[in-house]
Order: structure tokens, then C-alpha cells, then sequence
């Protein structure tokens, strides 16, 4: 599996949405299931997935879709 | 005895002695597989765990960090993490004592480093053991706090303060933490029979021993049997708790 494909399957499963949502728009309490506690599980589902620690810090600035793969790349050598 | 944390995973800070090391036991004699965590590398008690592993059919792995220490308290988390296996229970256990003392002669050093280990590293480690927990949605955690905490005596105002916030942790932590299926409880033992209470001066020893009903000091192990408790489903319906151990203060 990629690390996008891993990336992608995190959001799905979390906030059970599908493929066609993972979009640029798609952000923090733009769906009903990305509130606080879905965004703690999605964090947790991430680092399960490719078997990091996150900071702190970078739990609270991942507030999009995209930005959450900038903050894997940048941050956690995680490659798309 | 029954096996109550049977196939059960634990992570206990403070193995080494008093009440952790009662805890450890315990929890491997009912059945727990436990990551055994204690500050400083230590064969005597690596063999020690290995006898209790050994006679109770269970994994007990000894984890070594510092909790005064944020980078060793990853490394020592990226351990647990190896052995990919679900993490049911965490015991926040190890804690610093203070020597007495008026609150105007004790130095903010002191109060700094008593609540960098009691509070602050409390908070750290459950943040990452928590996170790991929250996706098999249940969990139980336990953290130690005092009856010192709830029954504020001059003295030992670092100590006091510092578990009278583990209650305020234990409950802020079990509203948020309820929403993933865990359960946050603590524990606040009166004075129990351990390096830490020896410490104490002989007449705040004396004068706590007094103050119980039962008018005697308690047994580590006696702790460690309340804190099974609500580590086990035993106490499903339990959450955001504070359960006094302590003689009948």
C-alpha cells in the first residue's frame, strides 16, 4: 500500500467518508465527523499508519486535508 | 485468585518498588502482561520480573526512562510501541516524595521539580500511551494520587498541590477520554508502608497512622488491589473517580 493509499484509507475509516471527499476543501469541522475527538482519532489512525509520534504542535496546525501531507513530508519524512 | 486482567496488556510506570512493584505483581498474577517502566536499568530487578513472568505465564518488559526527561519518555513510548501490541491499561505511578517544610522555606525549585515528575510527565505520558489506546476504543487508566491531596496538611505543600491536580487531570482526562471508550480513575492511598512514606517525619507518620480508623499504616499491596480493580471491568461504570485507600481517614 502507498503511503497516500495509507494516508487516504486514515480519513475513511475515521471519519467513514469516501474517496470522492478527499478533496482540497476537505477540512477540520467541515464535516460533522472532523470535530475535536475525530481529529485526535485521525491522529491517532496516522501514526499507527506510518508509525510515528506527532508533536503536539502539528496536531494543531493539521487542519486540512492537504496540509496533513505537508506536515507528514515535511516533518515526518512520510514521501507522497 | 482469580485472573481478572487475563490476556490484558499494562503499562505501569514505577515498577521498581513499593507500590509499582506491588502492582506489577498483582497485575501478573491476574493474568496481565505488563511493560514494567522504571527510571534506571536495573538487573535485579530484571530478574525479578522474569520470576513473576515465569510463575504467572505472562510478558513482563521492562522499559527504562526518565519521566523528568521529555526525550526519554519517547524513546521509552517508540519501546512500547515495537511490540505492536494493544495497550488495555496504564498505571501512573511514579512520583517524587518531598521532604516537610513551611511552603515560605521551601524553594520554587523544589515545587518546579515535584511538579515537572507528578504532574507534568503524568500528562506527557498519558498523552502517548492514551493516543495508542484510543484506537482499539476502550482502555482504562489509573493515576496515583493522595489522600495528602485531598486532606491538605502543612508541611508539604510541593507534594500536596501536585496530587490534589492529579485529581483534576484524572477528571478532565475521563471527560475527554470517555468519547474513545476510556476509563480515567485515581487513586489516593493514605500512608502506606513504602520508601516514599518513609520520608516522612516520625510524627507525620505517626500522626497519619492515627487518623485512620483502622489506626495503622497501610501495605503496598493493598493498593495494588484497588488499583486492579479499576483497571479490570470490574469497574465499568466507574470513571472520573477519586477511590481513597487509606485505613478510614
Amino acid at each position: 500500500m502507498s503511503n497516500l493509499e495509507k494516508y487516504n484509507e486514515a480519513f475513511m475509516e475515521v471519519f467513514q467518508i469516501g474517496e470522492d471527499q478527499l478533496t482540497d476543501d476537505l477540512k477540520y469541522q467541515s464535516i460533522e465527523t472532523w470535530d475535536s475527538v475525530g481529529h485526535m482519532m485521525l491522529m491517532a489512525a496516522l501514526e499507527e499508519a506510518f508509525d510515528i509520534m506527532m508533536e503536539t504542535d502539528d496536531i494543531l496546525v493539521f487542519e486540512s486535508y492537504p496540509k496533513g501531507k505537508e506536515i507528514l513530508s515535511n516533518n515526518y519524512d512520510v514521501e507522497f | 485468585m482469580t485472573r481478572l486482567l487475563e490476556n490484558k496488556n499494562a503499562v505501569i510506570t514505577g515498577c521498581n518498588r513499593g507500590i509499582g512493584f506491588a502492582t506489577l505483581k498483582l497485575f501478573a498474577e491476574k493474568g496481565c502482561n505488563v511493560w514494567a517502566c522504571v527510571r534506571c536499568e536495573n538487573k535485579e530487578f530484571e530478574k525479578k520480573a522474569e520470576t513473576i513472568a515465569k510463575e504467572n505465564n505472562v510478558w513482563i518488559k521492562p522499559v527504562y526512562f526518565d519521566l523528568g526527561n521529555s526525550e526519554e519518555i519517547k524513546a521509552g513510548i517508540k519501546q512500547i510501541r515495537e511490540n505492536k501490541e494493544k495497550i488495555d491499561i496504564l498505571v501512573n505511578n511514579a512520583g517524587i516524595e518531598q521532604q516537610g517544610g513551611f511552603f515560605q522555606m521551601t524553594p520554587m525549585a523544589v515545587f518546579e521539580k515535584i511538579f515537572k515528575i507528578n504532574v507534568f510527565a503524568q500528562i506527557e505520558f498519558s498523552q502517548y500511551i492514551t493516543k495508542l489506546m484510543m484506537r482499539n476504543k476502550a482502555g482504562s487508566v489509573i493515576n496515583l494520587s493522595s489522600c495528602a491531596g485531598i486532606d491538605m496538611t502543612g508541611g508539604y505543600m510541593a507534594y500536596s498541590a501536585s496530587k490534589a491536580a492529579i485529581i483534576s487531570v484524572t477528571k478532565t482526562m475521563a471527560s475527554e477520554l470517555i468519547n474513545y471508550g476510556i476509563r480515567v480513575n485515581a487513586i489516593a492511598p493514605g500512608i502506606v508502608e513504602t520508601q516514599m512514606s518513609r520520608g516522612l517525619t516520625d510524627e507525620a507518620r505517626e500522626n497519619t497512622k492515627n487518623s485512620s480508623l483502622m489506626n495503622r499504616i497501610g501495605e503496598p499491596e493493598e493498593i495494588a488491589e484497588a488499583i486492579a480493580f479499576l483497571a479490570s471491568d470490574a469497574s465499568s461504570y466507574m470513571t472520573g473517580q477519586v477511590l481513597r485507600v487509606d485505613g478510614g481517614m
